[in-house]
């Protein structure tokens, strides 16, 4: 294999193996040179790509979901981060005037929201648009990046703000594995996240709550939503094909 | 209604047969046009007709010649055919009168 050949095989590394193998065969069959080969594979990278974006999936990805929840679940980890160093410090509970049980369920609550959302967050940018999660990934990371720079608190570690990387790294990987969920899982989540919200704006002693607030937790709740709503088509669409 | 780049590769396909995967496509419409053809412009078109069920695709057979990779195999859907079988007819129906196409239509004759 020549240098060039050497070249193109590790640029089409970019390629999933299924489009890969085949592209590779036929310019090997084609006998094109190297550098015909490679411009080739940038043509089709750069035209698959643009493709992509020609469809909803990858904006609704990108620009709908990782972006604004990345910025929303900053805040929200930075909460959840908050309420364990309350636990720690009987002043500031005795400020929030919590008990250390209350407090603590305060923290548990958060947290299981926190990755819940993060969790549905991830799934769906993960399934929605495969093939663009590297954009989707940088839309997520760049608030990060951006808050990690603004971010001065001398009690807390700049790192209480990327709680939610986790669970969503997480929800992401198992979207881009299995895609859609079944409707019964999502159903669950959907409701069990939707219910636990509910406490949080309706008990000053689990969280005081802004109209803001509010309005930004029923929105990182969006994503398990959609994940409901995509399976419930899924659990409808062998029945439209045998009726057609 | 098909682009007309996607009219070019459902008809290549549907001519090449059993034969019909992306180097021999992309050869049979560089022939036909005479003009060059990039392989992302065929397996993305592949890929957009293929989700539009106009075309379906599997992993066929590697040979040597081919490095030991497999081709990608396309058959026109039923589908496919009707799509392609429209655009045609679209085609000729607002080619008639027009210069060009009388001129052929005269010279076959």
């Amino acid at each position: 294999m020549t240098m060039g050949w050497a070249l193109v095989e590790y640029f089409a590394r970019v390629l999933p193996p299924e489009v890969r193998e085949p592209v590779l065969g036929d310019m090997l069959e084609a006998d094109e040179s190297a550098w015909r080969a490679l411009r080739g594979l940038f043509g089709l990278v750069v035209l698959r790509q643009t493709e992509d974006w020609r469809s909803w999936r990858p904006w609704l990805a990108g620009f709908g979901v990782a972006l604004p929840s990345s910025f929303m679940l900053m805040g929200v980890s930075l909460s959840v981060s908050w309420s364990y160093m309350r636990l720690l410090c009987p002043d500031m509970l005795a400020q929030a005037s919590l008990t250390k049980p209350s407090a603590m369920v305060v923290l548990l609550w958060q947290a299981l929201l926190l990755i819940g959302w993060s969790w549905t967050g991830g799934f769906v940018v993960g399934s929605v648009s495969k093939r663009t999660l590297w954009a989707s990934t940088v839309l997520c990371y760049a608030p990060c990046i951006v808050c990690l720079s603004q971010f001065h608190a001398e009690s807390m570690s700049r790192l209480c703000l990327f709680l939610f990387l986790l669970p969503a790294v997480w929800g992401a990987h198992r979207g881009f594995q299995i895609s859609r969920m079944k409707f019964t899982s999502a159903l669950l989540i959907a409701v069990a996240l939707t219910v636990m919200i509910v406490p949080t704006w309706s008990s000053a002693r689990i969280q005081t709550l802004s109209p803001q607030n509010i309005l930004m937790n029923w929105a990182l709740s969006i994503p398990a939503w959609y994940l409901v709503f995509t399976a419930w088509k899924r659990r409808h669409e062998p029945q439209v094909e045998h009726a057609a | 209604m098909l682009g007309e780049f996607e009219y070019l590769l459902i008809t290549a396909a549907a001519g090449l047969s059993d034969d019909a995967y992306g180097a021999a496509i992309r050869e049979a419409i560089e022939t036909h046009t005479g003009e060059k053809c990039s392989i992302g412009a065929i397996y993305t078109t592949i890929d957009r007709l293929e989700t539009k069920g106009l075309l379906k695709t599997w992993m066929g057979e590697a040979t040597a010649q081919r490095g030991g990779r497999a081709k990608r195999m396309v058959r026109v859907t039923p589908k496919g055919v009707q799509a392609a079988s429209d655009f045609y007819n679209v085609v000729t129906s607002v080619s008639r009168g027009v210069a060009w196409a009388t001129k052929r239509a005269g010279s076959t004759t």
